[in-house]
């Protein structure tokens, strides 16, 4: 069956079934891969997207349900990864394998567009991810960063 | 579906090529040159001529570096992009780093200069031994053909050892380039070479004020070989300018855009998906599947069985049979493989080990005379003669790595090659393996190395490019991606052998050890019984008794981050508190006083580690009911002169009335030895390290029942979150002279211990048994 999919800015005509998690149509049809896998199961966040802004788990949601919202992936939220937040990670180094990084920002950057000046604890309540390499120390700086860079 | 319609296929049990039902599509053309992605660098000819076989420098003077180490986040894009250019001399901006050809490996010897290690001015200033590299047995790989001394040589990532084990040649590589580069400026200017002067890419001759760049002679050094590249020598570390200093990973900018090319990212012209399923009892194999019953179903287009890998192939452990299901995308493959009836075929030995019957065979070896390693002075005759005996008996689960990108590979076999694209940590094995299994000769074996969704102990210990080469050999001509789901990815991976130790020590009136005893129980397969124990007690005693005692259990075990020290560092620091305690002493004191009886060759050094880290944690303050500082040393390597690591931490643990365990603080003491190349990332690696033994000794523990793996998804084997992370967290390195082993894998073991006292300290209860959060910590 075919349904439309707006990811980033851009319409999208999938076909394919459309109880499909929407990690796969994003990954797999629309072919943008800094969306990753790792527990489908809803726990760990590497799949984080944001749907009209709000952060998604999208290995747990039905892509047909994305139908009409806006998708937006790592992808999307720069051209040359100088968005706020990505200059804020480059400034600490946060990453190490990186593979859990692309659905760290996304959830940071969906905290930091509600709350501009989150303190630590909203962190650890918004930013529940998990990250196997443990590079929270650095991400928590960055969040920060991004928050003073993002007002500025 | 009713049992009547289901027409279950006996799979295939005929040995050889591997039986596959469904519509096959006629094999395709082989694909030798797939254009690689952004972020990727895929076996491919370079864009002009190298220097050597390390550096290819563009007309823009753009340096790509070959790493033939995989980065699984550890750093070592940028570690060895750092040796090489030390050496070279280059403009650190434009380097980029790019994957070594493991099919080149396969075919060329490394060049003759390259093997003469070590080179002048590098030896370890106070004769600390020198790095593995220099033996034959780390040069070259454990089984397989390939060459002897190949190209990359070690091309293999474990043991914290890339830094250590690649130094030498690495930066050989770097000065060999540098000086043909240098000598093709002064034969084009016909001016001495002496004269010259090579800086961030330019070269320039002050005499004659005459300038260029790499770029624009690196096409003439790359033809004209250095007349005698034996006589180069690497600098010495007080000539360093790059290495030693803090530099930012080089693709972390592309990790922070989410276009690094992991191997689950893998899509190439052609490629269809493959999900599998392995039986969960490892030893066990298919007894038959249903492909009738999902033969319909939208995008599925084959399904195999395939047999218990070649345990040859694999280091010896045994995994298990399975099915894979092909479909044009993977999300149908999966689904479809959900529906598919299966029935395993489950060896009842294998299927009968659960966490319980293991844990007491453990425990009961431990009674057996198993093998002792160390017998110094009389223990038995200072037992009887003790003024107290103190004893503990501890234990650690068997442990997943659990890696957050699950097992993947991409394989196309045609009848004269292979080509896989895959995260690996061990690509000639893996070249290995395929060469193997599909009878082409190693040499045509084209390996594409991906950026791994972390390692901690190699992932090349489970069976994820066998299966995916089996599946593709069956599909010659179609390139099949395999993935597995997160619940396969617990199937295949070795795990961390779950361990016993007691622990037995006679003290004096004053509370010194007279005597110490320790026996360690583990799989007979297990890595690294004997860590931190071998050789020489850490911690002085006249007489010391140390034996290794074993069964053997069906789960394949490897190296997991840490190795052996991660548990027997548990053992030994958590009993040297209670030693403490039971002497009336300060942990920290104590530890300080009886290494300072010792003999080690870097006795001083584990001292410095202690004074500082207690220093900077505000040892001796007082703190409020319920938080509690605990110290730990972590050695290794410390019993005997040559490398080794040592550092020690102070923890600041709370703990809630209710039995929550919160990490406030840690102090790190490190040292920085000889050979410490990017400061940042041993940071990085000790702040990832704190997470990693945190969540070992918290949160994790990897049970069995009825042979298989119980915690096969995040939900049940939890991963510490951002909240959990220690709000302070402090480092300081401290000089010392000796090489370094390797930080990225055994730092911060201290947690458990730490964690333990803390427990100990506040509520009175003495957890000898990993994971904490399985007990009841609550306390009034
Ligand atoms: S892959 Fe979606 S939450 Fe883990
Ligand atoms: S950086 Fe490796 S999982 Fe987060």
């Amino acid at each position: 069956m075919a349904f439309e999919l707006t990811v980033n800015g851009r319409r999208h005509r999938v076909d394919a079934d459309p109880d499909t998690p929407l990690l796969w149509i994003i990954r797999d049809q629309i072919g943008l891969t800094g969306t990753k896998f790792s527990c489908g199961i809803g726990q760990c966040g590497a799949c984080t997207v944001h749907l009209d802004g709000k952060p998604v788990r999208s290995c747990s949601l039905k892509a047909g349900l994305a139908a009409g919202k806006q998708i937006t992936t790592i992808e999307g939220i720069s051209k040359d990864g100088t968005h706020p937040i990505q200059e804020a990670w480059k400034a600490f180094d946060a990453p190490q394998c990186g593979y859990c990084q692309s659905g760290m920002i996304m959830a940071s950057l969906a905290l930091l567009k509600q709350n501009p000046r989150p303190n630590d604890a909203d962190i650890d309540a918004a930013v529940t991810n998990a990250c196997r390499c443990g590079t929270y120390h650095r991400i928590r700086k960055a969040i920060h960063r991004a928050a003073e860079l993002m007002r500025a | 579906m009713g049992v009547d319609r289901r027409k279950f296929l006996k799979a295939s049990a005929a040995a050889g090529a591997p039986f596959v039902l469904g519509l096959w599509i006629p094999p395709k053309p082989a694909m030798a040159g797939v254009a690689a992605p952004p972020g990727a660098s895929w076996d491919r000819e370079p864009p002009v001529p190298e220097v050597n076989a390390w550096i290819v420098i563009q007309p823009d003077d753009t340096v790509i570096v070959r790493i033939a180490q995989t980065e699984i986040g550890q750093g070592v894009w940028t570690s060895c992009a750092m040796m090489i250019c030390e050496e070279l001399q280059c403009d650190w901006k434009k380097v980029r780093p790019e994957y070594a050809s493991s099919n080149r490996d396969a075919r060329e010897q490394a060049p003759a200069w390259t093997l003469k290690v070590p080179g002048d001015g590098a030896q370890d200033p106070t004769g600390g031994g020198t790095p593995n590299m220099g033996a034959p047995a780390t040069r070259n790989r454990p089984g397989g053909l390939g060459v002897p001394d190949s190209l990359y040589r070690r091309m293999r990532t474990n043991a914290a050892a890339s830094v250590a084990d690649g130094r030498y040649y690495q930066q050989l590589a770097g000065a060999e380039a540098r000086e043909r580069l240098l000598l093709a400026a002064a034969r084009l200017w016909n001016a001495p070479v002496g004269e010259l002067v090579a800086k961030d890419s330019v070269i320039t001759h002050a005499k004659s004020r005459r300038r260029t760049t790499y770029g624009k002679v690196a096409h003439l050094a790359a033809a004209t070989p250095h007349p005698n590249p034996e006589a180069i020598r690497i600098k010495a570390a007080d000539q360093w300018t790059l290495m030693g200093t803090e530099q930012k990973n080089l693709d972390v900018p592309d990790k922070v855009m989410g276009r690094i090319v992991y191997g689950i990212d893998v899509k190439v012209p052609g490629m269809k998906w493959a999900a599998v399923k392995a039986c969960p009892v490892y030893g066990g194999d298919v007894k038959s599947f249903d492909f009738e019953a999902i033969r319909g179903r939208p995008g599925v287009i084959s399904a195999m069985q395939f047999g218990i890998p070649d345990p040859k192939l694999l280091r010896n452990h045994t995994f298990s049979g399975g099915v894979a299901v092909i479909a044009e995308s993977w999300w149908q493959a999966k689904t479809a493989l959900d529906a598919m009836p299966i029935e395993w075929a489950i060896p009842p030995k294998e299927g009968a080990f659960n966490t319980q019957n293991m844990h007491a065979a453990l425990i009961a070896s431990l009674d057996e005379p198993g093998r002792t390693r160390v017998n110094l002075g009389d223990v038995d005759k200072a037992f009887a003669g003790a003024a107290k005996i103190v004893e503990a008996t501890y234990s650690t689960p068997y442990l997943a790595r659990a890696r957050m990108e699950p097992g993947n590979a991409t394989v196309l076999v045609t009848d004269d090659r292979v080509d896989l694209w895959i995260g690996d940590q061990s690509p000639q094995e893996t070249r290995y393996s395929a060469s193997q299994i599909t009878g082409i000769p190693e040499k045509d074996v084209y390996l594409h190395l991906c950026h791994l969704g972390g390692g901690y102990g190699r992932n090349g210990n489970g069976p994820q490019a066998e299966q995916a080469i089996m599946i593709a050999n069956a599909h010659r001509g179609t390139p099949i991606h395999m993935l597995w789901t997160r619940e396969e990815d617990f199937i295949g991976t070795t795990y961390r052998a779950m361990s016993v130790a007691r622990l037995k020590a006679a003290l004096d009136a004053d509370g010194w050890p007279i005597a110490i005893e320790v026996r360690i129980g583990m799989d007979k397969e297990g890595f690294g019984p004997d860590a931190s124990f071998n050789g020489v007690s850490r911690y002085f005693t006249p007489n010391y008794r140390f034996s290794t005692h074993t069964t053997t259990f069906h789960v394949p075990v490897g190296t997991r981050r840490g190795v052996g020290q991660a548990a027997n560092e548990f053992y030994r620091e958590s009993f040297l508190n209670e030693l403490a305690h039971a002497a009336g002493k300060d942990p920290y004191l104590y530890r300080r006083e009886l290494i300072g009886r010792t003999n080690l060759p870097y006795k001083a050094d584990m001292i410095k580690a202690l004074d500082m880290a207690a220093e900077m944690s505000g040892w001796g303050t007082p703190l409020p009911k319920g938080k509690v500082r605990a110290i730990a040393l972590e050695e290794r390597g410390g019993e005997t002169k040559g490398a080794a690591t040592i550092s020690a931490m102070v923890h600041t643990v709370s703990l809630s009335p209710s039995g929550d365990i919160k990490l406030e603080r840690v102090d790190v003491a490190h040292e920085e030895g000889f050979g410490f190349i990017n400061p940042l990332s041993v940071r990085k690696q000790i702040e990832g390290q704190i997470h990693w033994f945190y969540n070992d000794a918290v949160h994790q523990a990897a049970n069995l029942e009825n042979g298989r793996i119980v915690e096969n998804n995040f939900d049940r084997f939890p991963i510490s979150r951002m909240a959990e992370d220690p709000p302070e967290l402090n480092i300081r390195f401290f000089k010392t002279g000796h090489w370094l082993i390797g930080m990225g894998h055994d730092r911060a073991t201290s947690v458990q211990s730490a964690i333990a006292e803390a427990i100990a300290q506040t509520s009175g209860k003495r957890i000898r048994d990993l994971p904490f959060n399985t007990h009841d910590l609550s306390w009034s």
